[in-house]
């Protein structure tokens, strides 16, 4: 590990102790001690290393953090573009700190939804069972750093048949140059049904941190859907990290939006451990300025007759550079999958960049797998389609932009994220003209 | 064709253009005046589509000498968006597909740029959802096209239907109806060209661009020109496309090379 | 997998005699005095020292690439003979008198050879072991002013034109393998197309490896001058041996403005046994550059044999509305592993590429596809379509696509496109069901599969290329 690096992670560990801590003797303290002294073990990433090439993190290496120490002040109505109106279950955290003040916690039909910190102790054994399931612990530098400041998140749990209504998280920043280490836990038990809204927002531009892992565990026949709204402040830095795992026939359907933060990273790990299971990814990369977005799937078909759909999106304008790299494992055995991934990229500017590296990898042969990347600029042909209708070139150019978006935005089946998507998109694109 | 001659609504001198740096219109002469229905036939590759689309201002296209006046402007001079504006209107053989956008708010959206640009009223999403329905019904559509993405997933008849609402709704001056007739079954062509004829008027006209003389037993022309070669060999009435669909096209080739 | 299936695609390797040619060869091992002692017996002039020393020097701080999706154990550097050449009895004069065991050789490879060679039209340069034996038809290019010969010969006859271009597509410290080759490479072939001048004829040049512990490093470069055209196929066989034997080679390819080079490979050399033990680890760099407006560079590889494959045939597109093409057909079968590919450097504006490769894995071997497509910021314009498809027959084969997309220029368009196929059971009874029997229903799915690569080939290539899929594969391909 470099030193500069080194000395980072110690400023970013320091304010570990600041923590509140559990009762004694809690087992999430081994946990964490593990995880620390893994972290220090792991070298952090850098361009030099073969998954990191384009996104380099010096930026954020030579920033010093403060630990989250209390959560900033916030009144409710400031949420009030935040809220998800479909979902009666949210759980706020304000720099890191859960509010049950800005909280909407109801029944849940049946299932748990509390506080992270909460389950540790009032659910120890099943939050045991499953924390570190999908994401190891001290599988990257950044899990292991997670795992070390495991502090606070969600837990949620929908036992078996189970359907919970939309579960809405939202991480706020309030405060320049904290780091927050977000941990969810998602427990979708056999034949049940949930809805996870993720989100990430800010009401400065200022620098921050987050370091999040969120794990989705779905038994046979599980249906989770999983919104991932990445809209930090234009200065952050994101990095998040998802593990999902898929039992017989669970089906899984995501969204993971990166509007905002100077530098966000994604990895998504999805591994179908169960035979027919499914699921459909789809990506939303919106940059501009000097921003750099960095999505890397890994969707590991490991039982047969399962099915894999991905649709990659990325718009690229001024100086950002987006990179997307898929990675589709098909494992002996696997036979009768079916596997589609699309990373389309949208250049804007002579300065943008895109590097995209869709991966298979198939080691059984009675598979059906195809992918395919494209990179460049909205098609002359629909631009003259639209202006032969009357519309203006920069207006035709504007509304294929936002329905180059839209199409992946409209799939969304929450009508209040898809308007505030929509929103985002149409002030981003310049279509000013098609609001619904 | 009883009545005066209407008036001149374009006036096409001696056009050519290339794309791509080949020469596709070598000298097109055409002049159509309103209440005039006119089609132009010929073989795949004579330059129908290209006359259409250098018409409707395809920035592929270069247009290299010649020149063609709509409603006595200079239409070469014009944007492709103006010339929409201006009523001139293309229907593609090809209609784009624009997933992510809803027909309706794409097709009200058109509808009220357009109006704007002729200081006529715009309509307010209720007032367009009536007016645009109404418009459906005279092509047999169903509303559940507004909901939809535009084009995405229409099937060719869907697509050319989608294509000549758009021309009920800009009410043009002009319409280059360009192969609107391929990829239709017999009922989707009866419905399309009677949408077409319901649109027709004293001051407007229509041209018909088509391969196939079967549009033409539902919307007659007063004219049919055959196109070869990147030129209008000749030109006649309704009786000519019939001469057409019985001999081919090679005859007005050798023909025209013989004059 | 049936066994019908098993049987087509366990056809034995038809080239794995070995000659017995008396060899003149250096001591295993690798050192600057090693090198010295090939330089001194090619007799090469003290620049060529100079850029091997350098090399090696280089090649001593560098480490064997990693990221390949290939496992092979280590190599011993200093258990390979660098230099092994057939002993001449004197030196030869014309066709007639090379060593008649080695024609013998030849026409059990089917290399048209002498008489062959007139019928054919092919003039043909062949490289046995490290030495260059014999150039035919070299009068008859010479009357057009096109210089084909072996490398040793072009280092002695045109030292000019070799030194301005060697090392200058492929560095000496490009990677491990080329630094290697640049230290230690004995022969290999040298074209020169002069301005203007198509060349009237395909050239060709067939490689052997014959003895046991040699690698081959052998040399090619070729060079269109503006306006030139050349066609240039290469094949390559050895014999069967229990160890594994390395091939390190570089080819260089300066395309001028408007020039045409079109570069085909039938890579057949041994590949080891049904256990993986024995064959060639080909570890080559192959590169063009597409220096002159509107040139372009079209390679063609059929690769079937070696244990190992680790090749990525590249055009660099410095040229404005230069081209580049790579069209590739790969076989595994039983322990083969092949990472091969290409990589498409757009540097000038409006340039092109095409890629088209077909994977086709059989057997436990394992078959990557890894290309770059890279779009530099003042490729205003570029284009590139990429088409990768992958065929498994058996399930217990890989095959995997690792397509490096980088674009940094708005105007640039790329496209990749891939799918994954297989003949199974299901499509055998198909055909069966017609009346088609196995053989020639996996020969037509197999030659429908490669189909938009064979066309790419020379006539002859073509007919030869099918052959090899079909020994590969089963009998009655083509």
């Amino acid at each position: 590990m470099s030193t500069v690096a080194s000395t980072w992670l110690d400023s970013l560990l320091s304010g570990h102790e600041l923590f509140p801590e559990h009762r004694a003797g809690c087992w999430v303290n081994g946990l964490r001690a593990d995880a620390l002294e893994r972290a220090h073990a792991l070298t952090l990433p850098t361009p030099r290393d073969e998954d990191w090439r384009f996104t380099d993190l010096s930026p954020l290496y030579r920033l010093a953090f403060r630990a989250p120490v209390a959560a900033g002040a916030l009144d409710a109505a400031s949420l009030a573009p935040f809220d998800v109106a479909e979902a009666p279950l949210r759980l706020t955290f304000v720099d890191g700190h859960f509010v049950p003040r800005l909280s909407r916690l109801a029944e849940a039909g049946g299932a748990l939804v509390l506080p992270l910190a909460e389950a540790l102790e009032s659910h120890a054994e099943l939050v045991r069972a499953h924390l570190g399931g999908c994401v190891a612990n001290g599988g990257s530098a950044f899990a292991a750093i997670n795992t070390a400041y495991l502090h606070d998140g969600l837990f949620l749990h929908a036992p078996r048949g189970v359907r919970v209504p939309p579960v809405h998280v939202l991480y706020v920043s309030t405060r320049a140059d904290v780091a927050v280490s977000p941990r969810l836990l998602v427990i979708a038990d056999a034949a049940s049904e949930l809805v996870l809204v993720e989100d990430y927002v800010a009401v400065h531009q200022d620098t921050y941190g987050v370091n999040v892992v969120a794990e989705v565990v779905a038994g046979p026949g599980a249906r989770v859907r999983h919104m991932r709204l990445q809209h930090d402040s234009k200065n952050a830095f994101h990095i998040g990290t998802t593990g999902v795992r898929l039992d017989r026939d669970a089906q899984y359907g995501a969204l993971a939006v990166a509007f905002g933060a100077r530098i966000s990273r994604l990895d998504l790990h999805l591994t179908q451990a169960g035979p027919g299971a499914r699921c459909e990814l789809d990506g939303l990369a919106l940059l501009a300025g000097r921003q750099l977005a960095d999505t890397h799937s890994f969707i590991d078909h490991a039982a047969a007759d399962g099915s894999s759909r991905q649709e990659h999106r990325c718009i690229v304008d001024d100086g950002a550079h987006a990179v997307f790299n898929g990675r589709i494992l098909v494992r002996e055995g696997a036979q009768r999958t079916n596997s589609a991934q699309q990373s389309r990229n949208l250049l804007l500017s002579d300065k943008a960049r895109v590097d995209a590296k869709p991966q298979l990898e198939i080691f059984a042969d009675d598979v059906k797998c195809a992918h395919g990347a494209t990179v460049g600029q909205l098609e002359a042909e629909e631009v003259f389609y639209l202006r032969s209708r009357g519309l203006s070139e920069s207006a035709a150019r504007a509304m294929l932009t936002y329905a180059f978006a839209a199409g992946l935005v409209n799939r969304i089946a929450l009508p209040s994220v898809v308007a505030r998507l929509r929103e985002t998109l149409t002030a981003r694109t310049g279509n000013t003209e098609i609001v619904r | 064709m009883s009545q005066s001659p209407g008036r001149e609504l374009l006036h096409v001198d001696g056009l050519t253009a290339t794309v791509a740096g080949k020469t596709i219109l070598k000298g097109i002469d055409l002049t159509v005046r309103a209440g005039e229905v006119h089609a132009i036939m010929g073989p795949n590759g004579s330059g129908k589509s290209t006359l259409s689309k250098v018409l409707a201002g395809h920035p592929a296209y270069e247009v290299t000498g010649g020149g063609a006046t709509f409603l006595g402007a200079n239409l070469l001079d014009l944007e492709p968006e103006e010339r929409a504006r201006a009523g001139f209107f293309l229907s593609f053989q090809y209609p784009v597909e624009v997933p992510g956008v809803a027909n309706g708010q794409f097709l009200r959206l058109v509808y009220n740029t357009v109006q704007g640009a002729r200081g006529r009223e715009e309509l307010d999403p209720l007032e367009f959802d009536d007016f645009v329905r109404d418009k459906m019904k005279l092509l047999e559509m169903d509303p559940a096209f507004l909901d939809r993405s535009v084009n995405e997933g229409f099937s060719g008849g869907e697509k050319k239907r989608n294509e000549i609402l758009q021309m009920a709704l800009l009410e043009p001056s002009l319409a280059f109806l360009d192969e609107t007739d391929s990829g239709l079954d017999i009922d989707a062509l009866r419905v399309v060209a009677g949408g077409i004829n319901a649109l027709r008027s004293a001051d407007n006209a229509v041209v018909l661009v088509t391969h196939y003389q079967r549009l033409l037993d539902y919307v007659v022309p007063d004219y049919v020109h055959v196109m070869e070669g990147g030129r209008l060999v000749k030109t006649g009435g309704r009786e000519l496309a019939l001469e057409l669909e019985r001999r081919g096209y090679d005859w007005v080739a050798q023909e025209a090379r013989a004059a | 997998m049936s066994t019908v299936l098993q049987n087509l695609i366990d056809q034995p390797y038809q080239h794995g005699f070995v000659t017995d040619i008396e060899s003149d060869t250096v001591p295993k091992g690798l050192s600057e005095e090693v090198i010295r002692q090939i330089s001194l017996k090619k007799d090469e002039p003290d620049w060529l020292l100079e850029f091997r020393l350098a090399a090696y020097r280089h090649w001593l701080t560098l480490s064997e690439p990693a990221w390949p999706n290939v496992k092979y154990p280590p190599i011993d550097y200093q258990d390979i003979i660098y230099y092994s050449a057939p002993k001449p009895k004197n030196k030869l004069a014309s066709m007639d008198e090379v060593d008649p065991e080695l024609r013998r050789t030849f026409e059990k490879l089917g290399v048209p050879l002498h008489e062959q060679a007139a019928l054919a039209g092919v003039a043909v340069d062949v490289i046995f072991d490290s030495v260059s034996v014999t150039t035919t038809y070299k009068q008859k290019l010479a009357d057009v002013g096109i210089v084909f010969c072996s490398f040793s010969e072009a280092v002695r006859e045109h030292p000019e034109l070799v030194r301005r271009y060697l090392g200058t597509v492929v560095p000496a410290a490009d990677n491990f393998y080329a630094a290697l080759n640049s230290a230690v490479f004995t022969d290999g072939s040298f074209v020169y197309i002069p301005r203007g001048v198509k060349c009237p004829m395909e050239l060709s040049t067939y490689f052997r490896i014959n003895t046991q512990e040699s690698g081959q490093f052998e040399r090619t470069l070729i060079v269109a001058e503006e306006g030139a055209e050349v066609s240039y196929l290469e094949g390559c066989t050895a014999p069967r041996f229990d160890t594994n034997q390395l091939h390190a080679a570089v080819v260089e390819l300066v395309a001028l403005d408007n020039a045409y080079i079109k570069y085909s490979t039938v890579q057949n050399w041994y590949a080891g046994d049904a256990n993986g033990v024995g064959g060639i680890y080909n570890f080559v760099t192959k590169r063009g550059l597409c220096q002159g407006v509107n040139s372009r560079i079209s390679w063609t590889q059929v690769e079937t044999g070696s244990a190992i494959t680790w090749k990525y045939p590249s055009c660099v597109l410095l040229g404005e509305n230069s081209v580049g093409e790579f069209y590739s057909v790969a076989l595994t079968n039983h322990r083969q592993q092949a990472d091969t590919g290409t990589k498409m450097i757009h540097v000038g504006r409006n340039t092109r590429s095409t890629i088209v490769s077909k994977g086709i894995s059989a057997g436990e071997s394992n078959n990557s596809y890894r290309g770059l497509v890279k779009i530099g910021p003042k490729a205003a314009g570029a284009r590139n379509y990429s088409q990768c498809d992958s065929m498994l027959i058996g399930d217990r084969c890989g095959a995997n696509t690792f397509p490096y997309i980088d674009v940094q220029n708005s105007t640039a368009r790329v496209e990749h496109e891939a799918t994954t196929s297989k003949i199974g059971e299901d499509q055998l009874f198909y055909f069966a069901s017609r009346g088609i029997g196995n053989e020639e229903a996996v020969s037509m799915i197999i030659n429908g599969f490669v189909k938009d690569v064979f066309t790419q080939l020379p006539m002859e290539f073509a007919v030869e290329a099918g052959r090899l899929l079909g020994l590969k594969l089963e009998g009655s391909v083509g």
